[in-house]
This record gives structure tokens, sequence and C-alpha cells, in this order.
């Protein structure tokens, strides 16, 4: 929770409270998809997995990667007080999580051989790439408000403890693709 | 240490006192089967232990709070003892040990009822809301009774046809879930009853509405009654009303249609026969073959007026179709 | 970190009362979660009524419209906007009782928020209890009958829905009352001025109040016939009931990982200067191995109730082994949440037992270490466990025996604990203040329940007992001695430390000498009937099993132990408003929330305190554990007598 009128020293005391508690938030989220991966291979094993387009799928991932890459650069950006660094790193950034997010629920989904009533196949996909869109769209939604008092100039070089938290759930939400992709995509062969 | 001794003292003669007592009141229902031997050992095991550690816990505690007792008006402190190390460590590893031993022994007596004799008498045992049914593969015998013959290993296949029920006969001991729709998932249970007579089966697992009442005999007999009862059961009647009326009770219509007129879950079956059946969607029929036949197979397709979709969509799967007959022509003769 | 002085203690219209306007936001919310629904089944070309769906979505506006309107969205929305707020959040004060009805920041008035709350749904829990137990006092349907109609549900129906609610409410108030221990407590022992994150605390403690209304709305749609562990495929086909049933843990799960994480950075972060871990209070470190199990663990029954209630909104197949699905997978899911749970209902429990037992005892507490220590070995292997809830279910039969010995090991640190209990008190000088017999009383009762469980860990014999009264009697005997019976303890403890008043002595002695008896006459009742052959959630039982006079036993144990409840109530109410005047340190406690002022001021310790000694040294001439007033020249050895007001 920000605070212009507290000293810097202050500031650092209250982020680094800040800090322990979300990286508890992202232990605790990370055991969902911990769970819905163990779900995966209880129900379907290592041999078999949904019948997925390869296209689609490797697109999406390698658009959150780098979309990962320039919610670094706008965190760095931050950092040095560069502010229109930080603006135009964080829009790319969301530009690049929308286009995920059309890739996913309006491309894959919608050319899916499957509804989400066939089977676990069809059970397992939508769901599990239902709850990693959704934190997307949170995190997605996060990074247009980091934007909006970007512009209103509230982080500074040694103030900017929100932008942090964005990127760090980034970049989670980032990890467990890396993890979802190869469950959904690679492992096993393609059933209905 | 004079109240160590004391309180020792009195921890033997509770303990004591305590197994005393519990062999005076009723704890465990009659054993009838070879495997309830060893898990009844290790009931009296575990009794033995607890009943100890209780009595050493609370007397201790209650000596202390009889003996230790502050004056009144005493407003200094106790000794001042911080704690004992090797006090701790001798509590933590005579536990850890008695632990292991009981897991040890544990694995030991579950083995024991999993032993496999060569030739055991296979019953597949269904569930379903809320009747049991058993198919004796090898006699070719679908009853709602389980008839043992005694001092036989019997092996039973377990499945459900909607949710997951338990099977339990507690002078047996051993419980199995039956899980929905058999296949991979059907589970067995091996059983070899050693004392004639007349127990129930009672479903262990909440499954809906009749949970409470889902019980079927269980009927441990000698070997020469077993054979008779086979003859009896595998000459099948020729009469198609009568083959109709035993499905009506063996794949658990009864469960929820009764024969006299009154409602149950679903309709009853009494004097339908040829009348007029109104729907819920607003539309009717006349009660015949095809309706029936069609209501059997494809239970949500119409739904009675007054009531809800609660038949099981797959009550049928293992009816054949002259057995749907058979209950048709039963449903005829209820007229 | 200025002291606001300006906020003036206001009555409060009634509109203004979080309960009041979280409510009437929800309602609309409610009816436009519905209609969305129906519109869009509409344009979908679907029939329109869609009840799982429509309820579902709108349960879910609901709910954050009632958090909105309770006011505990607001900072966070302005924080969003880019608005400056500040780091200690203010809520309009208000007088007398409507305070605890409103929004607060204040750990302490959140935790009596929680203790209350946990109170209410007590009670409507036990009184489905007691609806059910007069049903089962008897064999033979007494009054449930199934021709009988009771809030739209049939007798049998209706049985099995307020057993359900029974055991799921019960829940609710055990991880509303570790939730009131821990938020009243932690803060105030460890000296810190309030949680880490208090705006999430309390969004956390607000999340509870639309989950309980979802809970008991069960009742009204249709009910639910699972149980409070919701097995598919049955929880697949029951009534619209379990849908709000699945919502309503889904909450309170979500308010118990939040209070969880800010316990956990509570405790981690603002410890007084000095206070090291092995020089907490002891309670502190149940509290924090509780949050680690609430933190982690409760994602998982999160997750397998919202996968139970996808199957029932689009069909999904999970565990449905038509469609490919395995049941086996719920249940593993459910108890790797609902396993560790159980620890989470007891270790603040046996938490304020051992904060206790040095106070009335005078005594250190023996082996503090070993006892701290416990706790974290019982949080961990207990998430090794959770198969044995499963020895029956058919799961994979390999796991049966690994299972086995991972849950009898916890059996080995929870016997660190008594032994080290026994220590404690041998040898002391006792007194027997209400507190302290809660205390005992919970020792002896969480003893049963404690040795109740190896039966069940073994196998062989949970063959037998599995789904049983045995399984019913084990674990009242837990929660009773685990929670019930230490959180009265706790109340009566603390209760000058919040009202500044005193119990009524006699009251309180009445209430125990009802509720110990009557408990073990329940408890060990339930536990031969279960031995004996009945089975769990039965509405009716065959009096062939001859267990029909202890049966009536039990129901009569469970009314006095209802009647003993209300004593205590009784005792509450009439102590907060007439009870005597406290003097500050009533127990002659060392933990620091004992030096200071009751009731606790607003922003606890003015000045923050050092620690420089041992918590436990009763006895020990010479010892402090804190000093109040570090600023000030150390006062050399204090004698014990300097200690505050000690008072006799
Ligand atoms: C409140 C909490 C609580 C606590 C603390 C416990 C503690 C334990 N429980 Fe219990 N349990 C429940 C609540 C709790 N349980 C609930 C609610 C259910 C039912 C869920 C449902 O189906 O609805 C359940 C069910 C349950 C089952 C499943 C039964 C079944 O359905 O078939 C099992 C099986 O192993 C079990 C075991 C244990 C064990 C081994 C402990 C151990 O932690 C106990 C350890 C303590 C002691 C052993 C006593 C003290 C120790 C000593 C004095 C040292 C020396 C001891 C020895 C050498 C033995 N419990
Ligand atoms: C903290 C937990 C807790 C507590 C305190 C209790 C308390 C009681 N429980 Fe509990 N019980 C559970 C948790 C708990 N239970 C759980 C988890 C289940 C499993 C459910 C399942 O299988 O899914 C269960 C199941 C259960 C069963 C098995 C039901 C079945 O399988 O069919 C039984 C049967 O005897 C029972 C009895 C009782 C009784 C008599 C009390 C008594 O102690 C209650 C005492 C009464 C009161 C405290 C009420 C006082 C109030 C009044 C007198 C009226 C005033 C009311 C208002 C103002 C609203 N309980
Ligand atoms: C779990 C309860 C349940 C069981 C078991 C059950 N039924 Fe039903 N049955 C119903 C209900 C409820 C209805 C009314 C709703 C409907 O029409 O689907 C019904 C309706 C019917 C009807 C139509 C009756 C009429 O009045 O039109 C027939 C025929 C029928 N069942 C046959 C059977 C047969 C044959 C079996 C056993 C193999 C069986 N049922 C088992 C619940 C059950
Ligand atoms: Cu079948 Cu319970
Ligand atoms: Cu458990």
């Amino acid at each position: 929770m920000t605070t212009q009128t507290t000293s810097l020293a202050d500031y650092r005391r209250k982020a680094s409270i800040n800090r322990f508690g979300l990286w508890l938030f992202i232990i605790s989220d990370f055991l969902v998809f911990a769970g819905l991966l163990v779900a995966r291979f209880y129900l379907m094993g290592a041999q078999t997995r949904p019948e997925v387009n390869q296209l689609v799928g490797l697109a999406v991932t390698i658009i959150l990667l780098i979309s990962s890459f320039f919610m670094n650069r706008a965190e760095v950006a931050a950092t040095y007080n560069d502010r229109k660094a930080f603006l135009n790193n964080t829009l790319i950034t969301i530009i690049l999580g929308v286009i995920f997010l059309i890739g996913v629920v309006g491309v894959e989904w919608q050319i899916a051989p499957f509804k989400a009533s066939d089977g676990v196949a069809g059970s397992l996909f939508y769901t599990m790439t239902g709850f990693h869109a959704f934190h997307v769209l949170t995190g997605v939604i996060f990074l247009i408000i980091l934007h909006r008092n970007g512009r209103k100039g509230l982080y500074t070089a040694g103030r900017h403890f929100p932008v942090e938290a964005g990127a760090v759930y980034w970049h989670f939400v980032d990890v467990v693709w890396i993890l979802f992709y190869p469950a959904l995509y690679l492992i096993g062969e393609a059933v209905l | 240490m004079k109240h160590l001794i004391a309180a020792g003292i009195l921890v033997v003669l509770v303990t004591v006192g305590l197994i005393f007592g519990m062999g005076q009141i009723r704890l465990l229902p009659v054993a009838a089967s070879a495997q309830a031997q060893p898990i009844d050992y290790m009931f009296n095991l575990e009794f033995i232990v607890i009943v100890f550690l209780f009595s050493l816990i609370v007397v201790m505690m209650v000596y202390s709070i009889v003996v230790f007792r502050r004056k009144r008006g005493d407003t200094t402190d106790a000794k001042h003892v911080e704690g004992n190390t090797r006090l701790e460590v001798v509590w933590t590893a005579i536990p850890l040990m008695t632990v292991l031993a009981f897991a040890y022994l544990g694995s030991w007596s579950l083995g024991e009822t999993t032993r496999a004799d060569p030739k055991p008498l296979e019953v597949n045992v269904i569930a379903a809301q809320w009747v049991w049914r058993f198919e004796y593969p090898t006699l070719g015998i679908v009853s709602n009774e389980l008839r043992l013959p005694v001092d036989k290993q019997v092996l039973l296949h377990l499945w459900s046809t909607d949710v997951i029920h338990s099977f339990w006969v507690p002078e047996f001991r051993v419980k199995q879930d039956a899980l929905p729709d058999g296949g991979e998932l059907t589970r067995d249970l091996r059983i070899t009853p050693n004392r004639i007579g007349e127990y129930k089966v009672r479903c262990a697992e909440l499954c809906g509405l009749k949970h409470s009442f889902m019980e079927s005999p269980v009927i441990v007999m000698a070997q020469a009654d077993f054979d008779a009862w086979v003859a009896e059961q595998t000459g099948e009647s020729a009469d198609p009303v009568e083959r109709g009326q035993k499905w009506y009770t063996t794949y658990g219509c009864n469960a929820c249609h009764s024969l006299d007129g009154t409602p149950g879950v679903g309709p009853s079956w009494k004097g339908i026969y040829g009348e007029q059946v109104k729907f819920t969607d607003g539309t009717s029929s006349v009660v015949d073959d095809n309706y029936l036949y069609e209501s059997i197979r494809n239970p949500a397709l119409k739904i009675v007026q007054g009531y809800q979709n609660l038949m099981p969509a797959n009550v049928a799967v293992d009816l054949t179709d002259d057995k749907i007959n058979d209950i048709i022509r039963f449903i005829e003769s209820l007229k | 970190m200025t002291e606001t002085t300006h906020d003036t203690i206001k009555t409060p219209g009634v509109f203004s009362i979080s309960f009041v306007r979280g409510t009437l936001f929800m309602i609309p919310a409610l009816l436009i979660g519905m209609g969305i629904v129906s519109g869009v089944r509409l344009l979908m070309g679907l029939p329109a009524w869609n009840p799982n769906a429509a309820w579902t979505l709108g349960a879910l506006f609901g709910t954050i419209a009632f958090m909105y309107g309770a006011g505990t969205l607001n900072d966070w929305l302005k924080l969003a906007n880019g608005e400056d707020i500040p780091e200690h959040p203010q809520a309009a004060r208000y007088k007398g009782i409507a305070r605890y009805f409103s929004i607060s920041f204040d750990h302490k008035v959140i935790g009596v928020q929680y203790a209350f709350t946990s109170l209410v749904l007590f009670l409507i829990a036990g009184l489905f209890a007691l609806i059910f137990r007069t049903e089962l006092a008897f064999p033979g349907l007494q009054f449930l009958k199934e021709n009988a109609t009771i809030v739209g549900m049939n007798g049998l129906n209706f049985y099995n829905t307020i057993m359900s609610l029974h055991g799921i409410v019960m829940i609710g108030a055990t991880l509303l009352g570790v939730g009131a221990m821990s938020n009243y407590l932690v803060p105030l022992m460890i000296g810190a001025n309030d949680m880490a994150f208090p705006r999430l605390n309390a969004f956390a403690f607000w999340l509870n109040v639309p989950a309980a209304i979802w809970l008991v709305s069960t009742l009204f749609l249709g009910g639910f016939d699972t149980g409070w562990t919701g097995y598919p495929p049955l929880s697949q086909l029951a009534p619209l009931g379990m849908q709000l049933f699945f919502l309503g843990v889904y909450f309170i799960g979500l308010s118990s990982i939040l209070g969880s994480l800010n316990i956990i950075v509570t405790i981690v972060k603002l410890r007084a200067s000095g206070m090291n871990y092995f020089r907490m209070p002891i309670f502190v470190w149940t509290a924090f191995a509780t949050a680690i199990i609430g933190v982690s663990a409760t994602q998982l029954i999160g997750l397998a109730f919202q996968l139970v209630m996808f199957e029932r909104l689009f069909g999904m197949g999970f565990f449905t082994p038509s469609e490919g699905g395995n049941p086996i997978l719920f249940q593993h899911l459910f108890w790797f949440y609902s396993h560790p749970a159980v620890y989470v209902f007891i270790l603040t429990g046996l938490g304020v037992i051992s904060e206790l037992l040095p106070v009335f005892s005078r005594k250190p507490l023996f082996g503090y270490r070993w006892v701290a220590l416990s706790s974290f070995a019982i949080a961990i292997v207990g998430f090794l466990v959770w198969a044995h809830h499963m020895f029956t279910s058919g799961m994979e039969a390999y796991l049966r025996v690994p299972f086995m010995y991972s849950t009898l090991l916890v059996a080995v640190p929870t016997g660190v604990k008594f032994f080290s209990w026994v220590a404690t008190i041998w040898e002391g000088k006792l007194s027997f203040e209400t507190p302290m017999l809660f205390v005992l009383g919970a020792i002896s009762i969480f003893l049963l329940g404690g040795l109740s469980g190896p039966p069940n860990g073994v196998v062989s014999t949970d063959l037998h007992v599995q789904d049983t009264y045995w399984i019913v009697g084990h674990f009242h005997a837990t929660l009773f001695g685990g929670f019930v019976f230490p959180f009265f303890a706790a109340i009566y403890y603390w209760f000058p430390k919040f009202t500044g008043r005193m119990y009524n002595e006699r009251l309180g002695k009445m209430h125990f000498y009802l509720m110990l008896p009557a408990f073990y006459l329940q408890s060990l009742g339930q536990m031969q009937v279960g031995l004996l052959g009945m089975r769990r959630r039965i509405a009716d039982y065959d009096p062939a099993l001859g267990i029909d006079t202890t049966q009536l036993l039990i129901t009569i144990a469970g009314y006095l132990i209802g009647i003993s409840v209300l004593i205590a109530l009784y005792n509450f109410v009439l102590s907060a408003r007439r009870g005597e005047v406290a003097v500050a340190n009533p127990w002659r406690s060392r933990s620091p929330e004992w030096q200071i002022a009751s009731p606790a001021p607003e922003h606890n310790y003015d000045e923050p305190f050092e620690v420089v000694g041992e918590p436990y040294d009763y006895g020990l001439e010479g010892s402090v554990y804190i000093n109040m007033h570090p600023g000030r020249p150390a006062p050399g050895v204090a004698p014990l007598s300097a200690e505050p007001a000690a008072a006799d």
C-alpha cells in the first residue's frame, strides 16, 4: 500500500512486508495449478492428451514468453525512473496478454474438436486453460491499473512496489503456462 | 519420588480396572468370518494400549489436581523446572517404537484379511440406489439375498450402477466401497464366513435418500443347505409374470415403485397398464408395451407428472430385452 | 504513524452498519446475476431458467456486492484509482455493540467479530444436531418420516440436509473460532499494533458472512444429501442446495487462506525487538503452524469443489467414470486439504492449553522447545496422511500400508505435548478457576479423541470402523478436546481483556461441570454403538443391533451440552454488562497482553516493548520476560513483585 507521505525507510519496511505477503500468495495460488496438473495426469496418464491445435498452442506460448520479456523491461524502467519506457513496455505487455487471451479463448476454444462436456479430455482442457486465462485476465487488469497510475507519475525509482508486484505476478502466470503447455500440448498421444 | 511411586501404582490399578470393566460391556458384534480374527486381535491389542495410555495421563493429571493444589493466599510460584531433554527423548522414542510396532502388526493383519484361497466362490455384488443385487456367475443365480456356504471363501466383485455405496457386514468386519460403473473400478473383497447364521449387509457410504434402509439379508448356511438353495434357484419359472416379479426385486425396481398403489420415489405400478399417464411437459400417453419399454430404457425422456427425474438412467443396462418384456408382463398383471 | 485523534465516537444510522448495508447490496446483485444467466441462456436459445447456473452467478455477484456494501473494498478501489490511503486504515468508530457489526480494521475488534460469528454458527449447528439427535433417540422414524414435508423436503432428505449442515456449519464455526483466537491474540502477544494487512484482515472476516448465508440458504433450496464431504457422483446428482454448499465452503476457504497469509506475515515481520522465535508465547507457534496449513492445503479443497461445480454446470466429467473420470481423484483432492484441516481445528486450541497451564500452575511450560516444534511436526506429518480416510474407498491398494505408517507417526509429536503438559502441572501450585478447568477437561477429552485415532489408522481395524459412529465419536472427542473446550477456556481467560470485566465464576463452573460428563457420555456412547454396527449418516437404525439405550443416552447428553452452552452464553452477556471490573492482570501472567490496560487500548502498545527473557520463567527469582519501557533505563534486576498489578 503506497503512501507518498511516509519516509523512504518506512516505505521500504512496508514494501518488504508486502513482498513477503505477495510471495505467500503466489505459493498458495500455485497449489491450485499443481492440483490441476495432478488431476490431468491422474485422469489421462502420460500416454494421452487432449486433441489440440499445435499451431495455436505454439503461437500463444511464444507470445506469452515474449510478454514476460517486456514486463521485465517495464520493471527495470521503473527502477531507473524512466517513465516513458515503463509506460511503453507495460502497454506492450498488456497487448501481448490480450492477444494471448484471444488466442486461447477466442481461437483455440472455438476450433477445438470437443466440448467441455466431452469426457475428461474436454473437461481438463477447458478447465486448465480457463483457470490460466482467468489469471492472465486479472494480470492484464492489474497492468492496466499500473499503466494508469504510472501515467499519473505515482511510481518512482525508490517507490514502485506495485510495479514489482505486477511483474512477479505476470512472471508467475507465465511459469504456470510453461508447465501447462507441455502437459496439454506435448506429452502423450492425442485422444478426443 | 514418593509422588511418582504413588501415582504409578494408581496408574496400574486404574488400567487393570478399566480393562476388566471393558470386558463386561459389549464392544464388538459376534465374529462370523475368518477375516474377523486378525482384526479382533488388533482391536484387543489397541484397546489395551488405549486404556493404558489414557490411565497414565489422566491419573497423573488427577493426582496433580488433588495433591498439588495451591494453598489459599499462597502467591509464590512453584519450583522452577524448565524441562528435561532426556525425558523428552524417552517419551518421543517409546511412542515411536510403539506406533511402528502397531504399523507392522497392522500390515500383517491386513495381509491376513486379504489372503486368497485357491478356489473361492465368486459373486458379483451390484449396488444401486438403494438395493443390493448378488449375481453368482458360475451358478447362474441372481438374488437379493447373499447366501453363502460356511467355511468357504467367497470372492466378491463389487461395483455400483449410480453413486458410491459400501459393502459392510459388521459380523464379518471387513468393508469395501462399490464404485460406479464397474469396469476398471470394480473392487474385490474376500470373506470366509465361519459361523452359520443370518446377518445383514449394511450400506456404509451415504448414497442419498434411503441410504438408511439399504440393507439386505446375508445368510450363511451349511454347504448342503446352500446346494439345495442353488438347485431351487436355478430352475427358472416358465411364466413371464413370475419371472418379471423376480426381476422387479433383483434389479431393485422395488426401491422406488410399489405394487399396492402407494407412491414412492417413482409412481406405483399398480393398475397403470392401459391407463393414460400425464407428463410434466403437459403431454400424455397411454401406458402400453412401447411406452413402458421406452421409460425403462430411457427414463429421462418423459417424466411422469408429480415426480422428478430421479430414475437412474442406466438402471436397465443389465436388463436384456427379454427381461424387460417379463417386467412389462408383470406390470400388466397388476391391473 | 501519526496519532489520528480526530476520530470521534458516533452513533450510527441503521444503514451505515456494514452488515445491513452489505445485505442490502447483496439482494439486487443476486437478482442481477440470475438475470444475466437467464438472459444469456435465452439468447443461446436455451430454456431461460437453469437454477444451478442462475444461483451460482447470482451468489457470486451477491458476495461481491456484499463485500462492497460492507465497505471492505473501498480503500483498494481508491488505491487502484491512484489515490492515497493511510497506512493505518481508519473506520468510523461506533458506540457500543454497533461497532461489532460494522467494518473495523482493528485486529481486536475483528477477533471479537470472528468469535461472535463463530458462536452464532455454533448455536445454529448445535440446534441442527439436537433436531436429528431427537430423531435418533429411538429406533424407527419419529418425526422425519418419508411422507412428512419440512421446508419442502421429505423427512429423510431433511435428515440428510441438517446432518450435513450440522457438520459443515460446525466446521465453519471452528475455523472462525480459530480465526478469532489468532486474530485477537497474535498481534498482542508479539507486540504489534495490528496485523500486517489490516484491510485484508477485515476483508477475510467479512467474506464469512455471505458464506454463512449461502450455507444456511441450502436448507431452503432443496437441501443436499452428501454429508460435509460432498463426494461425487452423489453431489453431482444432488439438488440445488449442493451448489450453494460448495460456494459457501469456497468462500470460507478463501477467507481462511487470506487470514492465514496475514498471520504468517504478521508473525514473521512484526515481532517485537528481542523476540526471537523461541521466545514467542507458545500460542503464537501454534497459530503459525495453523496458518501454514491454511495458506497451502485449503487451495485443494477449493479446487475439488470447483471441479464438481463445473461438472454440475457444464457437464464436465472429472469424477464420472462413464466420461473417463474417476471419483477417487476427488477424494484425494478433498482429503489433501481436509486432513491437514483437522489440525487447523485443534492446533490453536492446544496452544491455548500450553499457554494457560503455566499460568495456573505457576511453573514454566515443560520443554518449551519440544512443545513448540511438535506443532510443526504435527503440521508437516499431517500433510502426508490424507489417504487414511480412504482405506476402504477402493483407492490404489498399494497406498494403504504407507499411509498407515505415516498416520501412526502423528501420534508421536502429539504425545510429546501430552507428556509435557503433565510434567508442567506435576509439582506445580495449581488453582482451579474456570479457564483452568476447561484446560484440564480439554486435555482429557483430546486424549480420548487422539487415542481413538490409531485404531482408524491401522488399516485392518479401520475396515470395521470406517463410516461408523466410532469415527463420529473419534472426531467429536478431538474437536471438543482440541477446539470447543480450549475455545471456552480462552473466552473465559481473556474475557477481562476484551470486556474489562470478570465473568461469573459460579456460572462458569456450572458450565464446566455439566459439559464435561455430558460430553463423555455422548462420545463414549457414539464409540460404542459404532463398534456394534451403527453406520454414520443414517436417519434410522436396526433395533436388532441392540443399541437403543445408548442412543437415547447420547441424545440426552446432547441436550445437556446444549443447556451448558446456554448457561455460558448467559454468563457472557450478563458479565459483559454487569460483571465485576477486572484488575489489569487478574491471572498474574507474564504475557505481554496482560501488561497493558483492559480492555486493550486501540493501538495496543503506545511504545514498542523489548523482550529480555524467557516467556514462562515462573518461579525463577528476578526473571523478566519483557521490558515495557525500553526507552527508560532498564529497571535492573527487577524483583518479581515488580510485575505489574499482581492480584490475588
Ligand atoms: C479435530 C481434529 C482431529 C484430530 C486431531 C484427529 C486426529 C487423528 N485422527 Fe482423525 N478425524 C477427524 C478429526 C481429527 N482427527 C475427523 C473430523 C474425521 C472424520 C472425517 C469424516 O469422514 O467426516 C477423522 C477421521 C479419521 C480417520 C478416518 C477414519 C475413517 O473414516 O475410516 C482416521 C484414520 O486413520 C483418523 C486418524 C487420526 C489419527 C491417527 C489422529 C492423531 O492425530 C491422533 C494423535 C494423538 C494421540 C495418539 C493421543 C496422544 C498420544 C500419546 C499419548 C502418545 C502415545 C500414543 C501411542 C503410542 C498410540 N481420523
Ligand atoms: C466442532 C464441531 C462439532 C460439534 C461441537 C458437534 C456437536 C455435536 N454433534 Fe456433531 N458432527 C460434526 C461436528 C461437530 N459436532 C461433524 C463434522 C459431523 C459430520 C457430519 C457428516 O457426517 O457429514 C458431525 C456429525 C454428528 C453426528 C452423526 C450424524 C450422522 O452421521 O448421521 C451426531 C450424532 O450423534 C452428532 C451429534 C452432535 C451433538 C449431539 C453435538 C452437541 O454437542 C451439540 C450441542 C448443542 C448445542 C451447542 C446447541 C445449543 C443451542 C440451543 C440449545 C438452542 C439455541 C439455538 C439458537 C439460539 C439458534 N454430530
Ligand atoms: C431411484 C429410483 C428408481 C428406481 C431404482 C427405479 N425407478 Fe422407475 N421411476 C422412478 C421415477 C422417479 C419415475 C417417474 C419419473 C419418470 O418418469 O422418469 C419412474 C418411472 C418409471 C416408469 C414409468 C411409470 C409410469 O407410471 O409411467 C417405469 C415403467 C419404470 N419407472 C420402470 C422401472 C424399472 C423396470 C426399474 C428397475 C429395473 C425402475 N423403474 C427402477 C424412479 C426409479
Ligand atoms: Cu448405498 Cu448407502
Ligand atoms: Cu485425517
